[in-house]
């Protein structure tokens, strides 16, 4: 069968039914409410060189991370892949992007004539709420990677089918909630054996060839859609320095700096003039900020092309070693996927807003506003971990304002229901509201921040990972700006104790933490409202 | 009621369609059909009318209303108020806080049914044990009546943090509220819905009151006509009487297509296929549900954007029908729907669109014949479908034929999707089930998609396109009940569950009473939402019957690890379990018809045979048989590559494709060869 817009169409829908069906057995078997509640995962199939196919629509953030996965796998092990392997690993400097996010992938054969040959790879990242390291919620304040938790450089956690149930071990005594772990990875491991008997159907029902050429036409499927789409973007140079409040660690604003060039059909994205590498826990490994990129580019494309590496094989990334952008090894990386990713997106866009006014929103909240809380359930009698991530304000829209209280950008992770939470954690909720008149004024209003209030029933140790809590997400074209972000500690209920961005503190039962998250930009003069 | 034996009479089910509402009516066993055009204006005349036309004398009436779900899909419900624990007066916009799509970053959130200038929060607390934390006062109703009153809203709804563990706070606002003058249309939440996990409760409730008020309107005016014996579908499958359906509408608001599976599960039980897949193929969409053995129920669907947690047959849609466009894309792909065509303009066929359909594709290819098309009501211009489709042809360098056979090979991924989704994902094998397909475009589509999935039977039923109004008529009196209740380790025990169960039953009884319905001979069914402890998904098993030997927590965790096995793949007994929510269904079974088995008539099929004519396949342009599906008869044997016309609809045999008609009168396609 020879590759036509037909058959390009059918296959198509096969490879991404295939990563959606991975999500769903991963969704439906995980063990946290980190993946189960929340969804923070992502699944994606692959070429036998370890091109990145398709993916369902996960976390943008995970995405464009999992090719360096797979080509870390493929890196390590050269030649040494088998039928029935399968390598973990969570490694930021080895086809990671911070420890949470543990990441299988595993090799796809079926039988032809006696011999078993390679159709790709499956993979899957799910963001495990807790693997070691100084805070319980493992996104520490820290200064090298050691202090962040586990370190998993790419091993083989099966061969030849055989689990190896010492490595799931290792893994588990080192999280401060080890049942969670087990289970989770349980999920993971399951939702891969799902995508590989499903890729092997695909290869059973189409042949190995068909297959083949058919992944490789899709990436130059995606190459073409986003060709088109960037020969419509007038050409030019578009520069923009953004900055982030600060490392955690000082007071010093750390500037992100984008120069995009488009010229005709192709996009060079250059980060020189970034910010060095920071003592502080916010370096992003290069995987995020090609993460990021391939984010930004997807938004600009409008057809839906599947998001695979095809669409980067038009723009070139340069990303200056020792840069925050793309640190050496063993810096501190827990904040770069979660929260410098935000910031890497908003001036990218901000970039392209230059070439694009018509279309590009105004800042968003630039952040995730990670809460992690561990400690002992003094209620329950064991230890817990938990994470959540919290919306804020979108940027206003040319044509239409910003929705309130949402995510947006790099992740989707959705919110732990209020009763959820309180059945499991030593937490109460005393508020959980949109955030008034904190998006900012313009023709199109930037959509409103959170408040989220949570008392502690127990005593427990707190990490906050926020930004946008000095410099306001910008407004647009005479829009004005969103307001930053706030987080309060009201000591015993009322003691008001104003927090950094960045903190990791201890709090007694009794005490309320409110996060108040930044509200998105406007968008035009707020005269020019109809 | 007394009508409502459940054995006898007559009864006459009402499907409202878009275009069409079908009669089905059910008199001493024998099944009668009649078709009219609807009034989409105003629903009940057309229904008033259809009943006036077939003059049954006095009968049951079963009513698969779309009011609430066109209320709520066009935005025109009532003006409506909620009412929420104080500092949570957002949760309904917020939502779960994540986005529909990633890269759209034009994308639209639906609006809260309830603006925020109509959202009170009220100091009360109640915690996860579901101890009272802080009172709801008399001070604090008084004033938010007051604020109510000067709303001047058309329905409140009421949802306070845990009120499935004590709905007291809220039964105490619901009685005040009833009191006030002219009270609004007032549903809380732990009586529509007592389960945990407050956005999808809060969604659900303010759906209630939002279509609340226009239901009750519009099921008043109805039963005024029809008299006491009117009953309306729910989304479940079962039926309920109008009284109860007008206080809990958002239970009816997927009954349109919950009537059509449970008119194709019949149908194909019937016939000894009781493990089916349906096909619903319309203009803009196609809706799948796979039926084990039983028809299958979700409690989390979303409808328009809104989470509703009640029980509904587990339904699948996607954006693929008559009326998807085609086109190709940026990346030079041929891409169909989810872009409708919709009825106007309509396919291009139709002489007024430019839009290229699948329609239009069915047409060139020969498989969709104009003269029969809705009994030639509607003429089909099949030279200007060729000439539209001529220009997409050039763009993707192939033939007109080529094309729309592309078109609907594209089409047909788009829906073995779908069928993937509600089959694979779940851990059931497509190649164990029988597809049922229905609707106007469904049995053009069945055996081609069939052979894709490795489906090996096709059944098509007599009347294809008055499925719905045969499973609204048939459907058995169902009230579901459920509570939340969090139970796990020493705290299962049968003496616990005996008596929440007896509870719920007990209150469910006096409620069904109070309806006239015979509630001696209702049985009720218990169910158990079990879930690995600390997980959030849950599985649904019936509730272990008594017995003195039996371990209640081990058979309980038996059945649960069972039920884990077939979804997921995997079970791991080690693992605690716990109960989430208890659910009871109350039901009467309702006769069905017992259509009469003919004797086997010849294999010949040629008096039905119209005419030959060329028609398009895979394997090229083909002499095809064309036979009138009325005139086939039991026995008679149909082999492919052949069409089969009847009034609504037409079913394509592709080569390879063959089979009989049954004892039932139903058609059974299969393939010819193992060469799937």
């Amino acid at each position: 069968m020879a590759v036509d817009p037909i058959s390009l169409e059918v296959f198509k829908n096969m490879f991404i039914s295939v990563s959606e069906e991975m999500g769903v057995a991963l969704l439906r078997t995980a063990y946290s409410p980190n993946i189960k509640e929340r969804r923070d995962f992502s699944c994606a199939i692959f070429d036998p060189a370890g091109q990145m196919v398709a993916q369902a629509a996960h976390q943008p953030v995970h995405l464009g991370a999992m090719p360096a996965s797979v080509q870390a796998a493929l890196d390590t092990f050269p030649g040494a892949l088998r039928p029935g392997d399968m390598v973990i690993l969570n490694d930021p400097y080895l086809g990671g992007t911070h420890l949470p996010d543990i990441t299988l992938v595993a090799p796809v054969f079926v039988e032809r004539d006696g011999a078993k040959e390679l159709v790709g790879f499956v993979s899957n990242r799910g963001h495990h709420a807790d693997v070691g390291g100084m805070t319980p919620g493992s996104l520490p304040l820290s200064t090298e990677l050691y202090q962040e938790g586990l370190i998993l450089p790419p091993v083989k956690l099966a061969r030849g089918g055989r689990l190896n149930q010492e490595v799931v071990q290792l893994i588990c005594r080192n999280s401060r909630t080890p049942e969670e772990r087990r289970g989770d990875l349980a999920a993971q491991i399951a939702s891969i054996r799902v995508g590989e008997r499903r890729l092997q159907e695909v290869v059973e029902r189409y042949g190995a060839a068909d297959t083949l050429e058919h992944m490789a036409a899709l990436l130059d499927y995606s190459e073409r859609v986003t060709r088109q789409a960037i020969a419509h973007i007038p050409d030019g140079v578009y520069r923009v320095v953004d900055y982030m409040d600060d490392d955690g660690l000082t007071e010093e604003p750390v500037p992100i700096a984008v120069a995009i060039t488009i010229d005709g059909d192709r996009m060079t994205i250059d980060f020189t003039g970034t910010s060095p590498q920071r003592p502080g826990c916010i370096n992003a490994p290069q995987a995020v900020t090609v993460s990021a990129s391939l984010y930004m580019v997807r938004c600009v494309v409008g057809d839906a092309a599947p998001a695979n590496q095809g669409c980067l094989r038009p723009v070139s990334i340069i990303t200056p070693r020792g840069t925050l952008v793309n640190p050496e090894p063993q810096r501190g990386v827990a904040g770069g996927n979660v929260e410098t990713s935000q910031r890497i997106t908003d001036v990218l866009l901000t970039a392209m807003a230059q070439a694009l006014p018509e279309l590009i929103p105004a800042a968003s909240q630039g952040t995730m506003n990670n809460l992690l809380i561990g400690g002992h359930d003094l209620e329950r009698n064991r230890p817990f971990v938990y994470y959540e991530t919290i919306g804020g304000g979108m940027g206003a829209r040319p044509g239409k304002d910003g929705i309130s209280g949402i995510h947006t950008h790099m992740t989707n992770t959705m919110n732990t229901p209020i009763e959820a939470l309180e059945f499991a954690f030593p937490l109460r909720l005393k508020r959980y509201a949109l955030r008034r008149g904190s998006g900012g004024d313009g023709q199109h209003r930037g959509g409103d921040g959170l408040v989220r209030d949570v008392e502690f029933l127990s005593p427990a140790r707190v990490t906050i990972l926020s930004e946008r809590r000095k410099f306001h997400p910008p407004g647009f074209h005479g829009g004005h700006h969103g307001h930053p972000g706030e987080n309060v500690l009201l000591k015993g209920g009322y003691e008001e104790v104003h927090l950094a961005g960045k903190e990791t503190l201890d709090v007694a039962a009794g005490d309320v933490l409110s996060i108040r998250t930044p509200g998105g930009g406007g968008w035009g003069r707020p005269e020019d409202k109809e | 009621m007394t009508g409502n034996s459940g054995t006898s009479g007559t009864v006459v089910g009402i499907d409202v369609g878009g275009t069409f509402t079908d009669i089905a009516v059910l008199q001493d066993g024998r099944l009668t059909v009649h078709k009219l055009p609807s009034t989409p204006a105003n629903p009940s005349e057309g229904v008033q009318r259809g009943i006036a036309e077939i003059d049954a004398g006095p009968a049951e009436y079963v009513h698969g209303s779309t009011v609430a779900t066109n209320a709520l899909l066009e935005g025109k419900g009532g003006r409506t108020a909620l009412v929420t624990t104080l500092g949570f007066e957002d949760v309904l916009e917020i939502g779960r806080q994540s986005r529909s799509d990633l890269y759209d970053l034009n994308l639209e959130r639906a609006p809260a049914l309830a603006p925020w200038e109509l959202r009170f929060g009220l100091p009360e607390r109640v915690d996860y044990t579901g101890a009272i934390l802080e009172d709801l006062t008399p001070q604090a109703i008084e004033t938010l009546a007051a604020l109510l009153q000067t709303a001047q809203v058309d329905g409140v709804a009421v949802s306070f943090l845990f009120s499935f563990l004590n709905p007291l706070h809220e039964e105490r606002l619901l009685a005040a509220l009833r009191r006030l003058p002219n009270p609004p249309f007032i549903s809380i939440s732990s009586q529509v819905i007592p389960e945990f996990r407050e956005y999808e409760r809060t969604s659900t409730v303010v759906v209630n009151s939002y279509v609340g008020p226009i239901m009750a309107r519009y099921l008043a005016e109805l039963e005024q006509s029809l008299g006491r014996g009117l009953r309306i579908m729910q989304s479940s499958g079962g039926s309920i009487t109008a009284r109860l359906a007008a206080e809990q509408p958002v239970r009816t608001i997927l009954s349109g297509p919950a009537g059509g599976v449970v008119g194709a599960f019949h149908t194909g039980a019937q016939a000894g296929y009781p493990d089916i897949i349906t096909l619903d193929m319309g203009g803009t969409s196609t809706d799948v549900s796979l039926c084990p053995g039983r028809i299958k129920e979700t409690t989390s669907a979303t409808l328009g954007g809104y989470p509703i947690s009640v029980p509904m047959i587990e339904i699948h849609t996607v954006g693929a029908g008559g009326g998807s466009i085609a086109r190709v894309d940026s990346g030079g792909a041929l891409v169909v729907g989810p872009e409708s065509a919709g009825a106007d303009p309509g396919p291009a066929c139709y002489g007024k669109g430019e839009a290229i359909t699948v329609t239009d594709a069915n047409l060139v290819l020969g498989r969709l014949r104009p003269a029969q098309f809705l009994g030639g009501r509607l003429a089909l211009d099949k030279a200007r479908a060729e000439a539209i489709i001529a220009g997409l042809a050039g763009q993707i360098g192939a033939g007109i034929q080529e094309t729309a056979l592309g078109i609907i090979r594209v089409v047909n991924a788009n829906m073995e999707r779908a069928i993937r989704t509600i089959s694979l994902e779940r851990g059931y094998d497509p190649r164990r089930f029988t597809l049922v397909p229905f609707g106007g475009a469904g049995p053009m589509h069945s055996c081609e998609l069939a052979q894709e999935l490795g489906i090996p039977r096709v059944l098509l039923p007599t009347h294809p396109g008055i499925l719905s109004a045969l499973g609204v008529a048939i459907a058995d009196v169902v009230k579901d009940y459920s509570r939340t209740v969090m139970l796990r380790g020493g705290d299962i025990d049968r003496a616990r569950l005996e008596e929440e169960f007896h509870g719920m039953e007990g209150q469910a009884r006096e409620e069904l009473g109070r309806e006239g319905l015979p509630v001696e001979r209702m049985t009720a069914r218990r169910f158990l939402d079990v879930r690995y402890v600390g997980q959030s998904f849950e599985l649904t098993i019936d509730y272990p019957a008594l017995s003195r030997r039996a371990d209640l927590r081990r058979s309980i965790a038996n059945s649960f690890y069972q039920a884990h096995l077939q979804r997921f793949g995997y079970a791991d007994r080690a693992e605690a379990v716990e109960i989430v929510n208890l659910r009871l269904k109350l039901e009467l079974a309702m006769e069905k018809p017992s259509i009469e088995p003919q004797p086997l008539g010849p294999a010949d099929a040629s008096p039905a045979l119209l005419e030959q004519a060329e028609v398009v396949f895979r394997e090229g342009a083909l002499p095809t048989a064309l036979y009138q599906r009325e005139g086939l008869v039991p026995g008679n044997r149909i082999e492919g590559p052949a069409l089969i016309l009847q009034l609504d609809t037409t079913i394509v045999a592709p080569p390879g494709w063959g089979g009989a008609v049954d004892p039932l009168g139903n058609l059974i396609l299969e393939p010819l060869s193992e060469r799937l």
